[in-house]
């Protein structure tokens, strides 16, 4: 017996239409596991993705999907989630999607703390449009739109969504895909907004012209730029430059979820009640 | 769960048609079980081959970092992989060396 990845694809839709050795197809992989291992029936859960390299996750997965406008997955996402309390509902986007274009809603769907399994492929370049620079992107690397070059500071998309309010915050990369797929699964489970940082290669357009031409040259850097979180702790503040600890970074189980939140306003508001607030929620908010 | 079943005595096994030739799966198994073959109908000019079926050990590293789901290791508890050898090793390294094909005059020691 293997496991029968096939269940969950689309399989009219194969081969996918990403580059050979593309990590999104790993990434891919550890989820359909982390969905199959949780036993989450496919009716129950959506996913949303919106554009670039990552937006045709959405295509290939025999879930409900959406392939939304660009950058707006959380928007799009959390109308679903508001309507259907009970269904899982996933966002994937890549890099530049979610951290320059959606930016803005990205830090939003955190700050709301809502039920949102958030995954963010990272490729550290706007790979389907061909390597223009991303917040991502580490500084002196190559791309079109700096070729001598790239000098803008990168953007640690973690700490972002942890100062943003995510209750749940993770990263890892494609080299480790069982690692991967637990923190699928933590992140699945988790109730609250749940960031996953999910590192990939892209050899064809950042590695091709940054002295990394094949998928393992661009994962061997992925590797050297990254390190395990308990590692992590342990390093002096000079150790730790220009490296990305990796797996799960903050769980907060504790924080409050908007959906429920949304419920206990809004259903004494359809009896014509109000939900009465007390000097303790009012000091809580400050 | 979703399970397939496995042909039979095979640990691992390949689905050559969705095979994008990108080497992830032979530069990350231990044991020099697969190989790239030359393939001139294959866009990169090569395709997945399995060279050393009893040399499997199980691992799995294969099959999880395939982004193309071509490939498929049997349960650890259905089938007995084998060890992991020194021959196998030094085949693994002879594939690395050879740009991820097996040398044409390769020989088991």
């Amino acid at each position: 017996m293997a496991f029968n990845y096939d269940d969950y694809l689309r399989l009219e839709k194969m081969p996918t239409l990403w580059c050979w050795g593309c990590g999104d197809g790993i990434v891919l992989k550890a989820f359909v596991r982390a969905v199959d291992k949780l036993q989450i029936p496919k009716d129950d859960i959506c996913v949303v993705s919106g554009i670039g390299c990552s937006g045709r996750f959405s295509s290939y997965v025999d879930f409900n999907t959406i392939h939304t406008t660009h950058g707006r997955t959380p928007a799009y996402a959390t109308g679903v989630k508001l309507a259907n309390p009970d269904k899982t509902v996933v966002c994937v986007t890549g890099d530049g999607d979610a951290l320059a274009i959606g930016g803005n809603h990205t830090i939003h769907a955190a700050r709301r703390n809502i039920d949102i399994t958030f995954i963010v492929i990272q490729n550290f370049i706007y790979g389907l449009t061909n390597s223009q620079t991303s917040p991502t992107t580490p500084q002196g690397m190559w791309t079109v739109t700096q070729k001598i070059g790239n000098i803008d500071p990168t953007f640690d998309a973690c700490k972002l969504a942890e100062a943003a309010g995510a209750s749940f915050v993770a990263r890892e990369s494609v080299t480790k895909p069982k690692k991967l797929e637990k923190i699928f699964v933590e992140a699945l489970k988790h109730k609250g907004f749940a960031y996953v940082d999910a590192l990939t290669n892209c050899h064809i357009n950042l590695g091709r012209k940054n002295k990394m031409v094949s998928a393992m040259e661009t994962l061997d850097w992925i590797d050297s730029i990254t390190t395990p979180k308990s590692k992590w702790d342990k390093m002096s503040e000079e150790e730790r430059l220009n490296l990305l600890p990796t797996g799960i970074l903050k769980q907060d189980t504790e924080a409050a979820e908007y959906t429920d939140m949304y419920y206990n306003m809004i259903i004494p508001a359809h009896q014509g009640k109000r939900a009465k607030i007390t000097q303790d929620d009012f000091e809580k908010k400050i | 769960m979703a399970v397939m079943a496995a042909p039979e005595n095979t640990p691992v096994w390949v689905n050559t048609d969705r095979c994008k030739a990108c080497d992830i799966c032979v530069d990350a198994c231990p044991a020099g079980v697969l190989s790239m073959r030359p393939d001139p109908h294959s866009t990169l000019g090569a395709n997945i081959e399995i060279v050393a079926v009893e040399a499997c050990i199980g691992c799995n590293e294969c099959e999880l970092s395939c982004p193309d789901f071509a490939i498929y290791v049997a349960e650890k508890s259905e089938f007995k992989f084998a060890k992991l050898t020194d021959s196998a090793k030094a085949r693994q390294e002879a594939i690395e060396k050879n740009g991820y094909r097996l040398p044409e005059d390769w020989k088991e020691a």
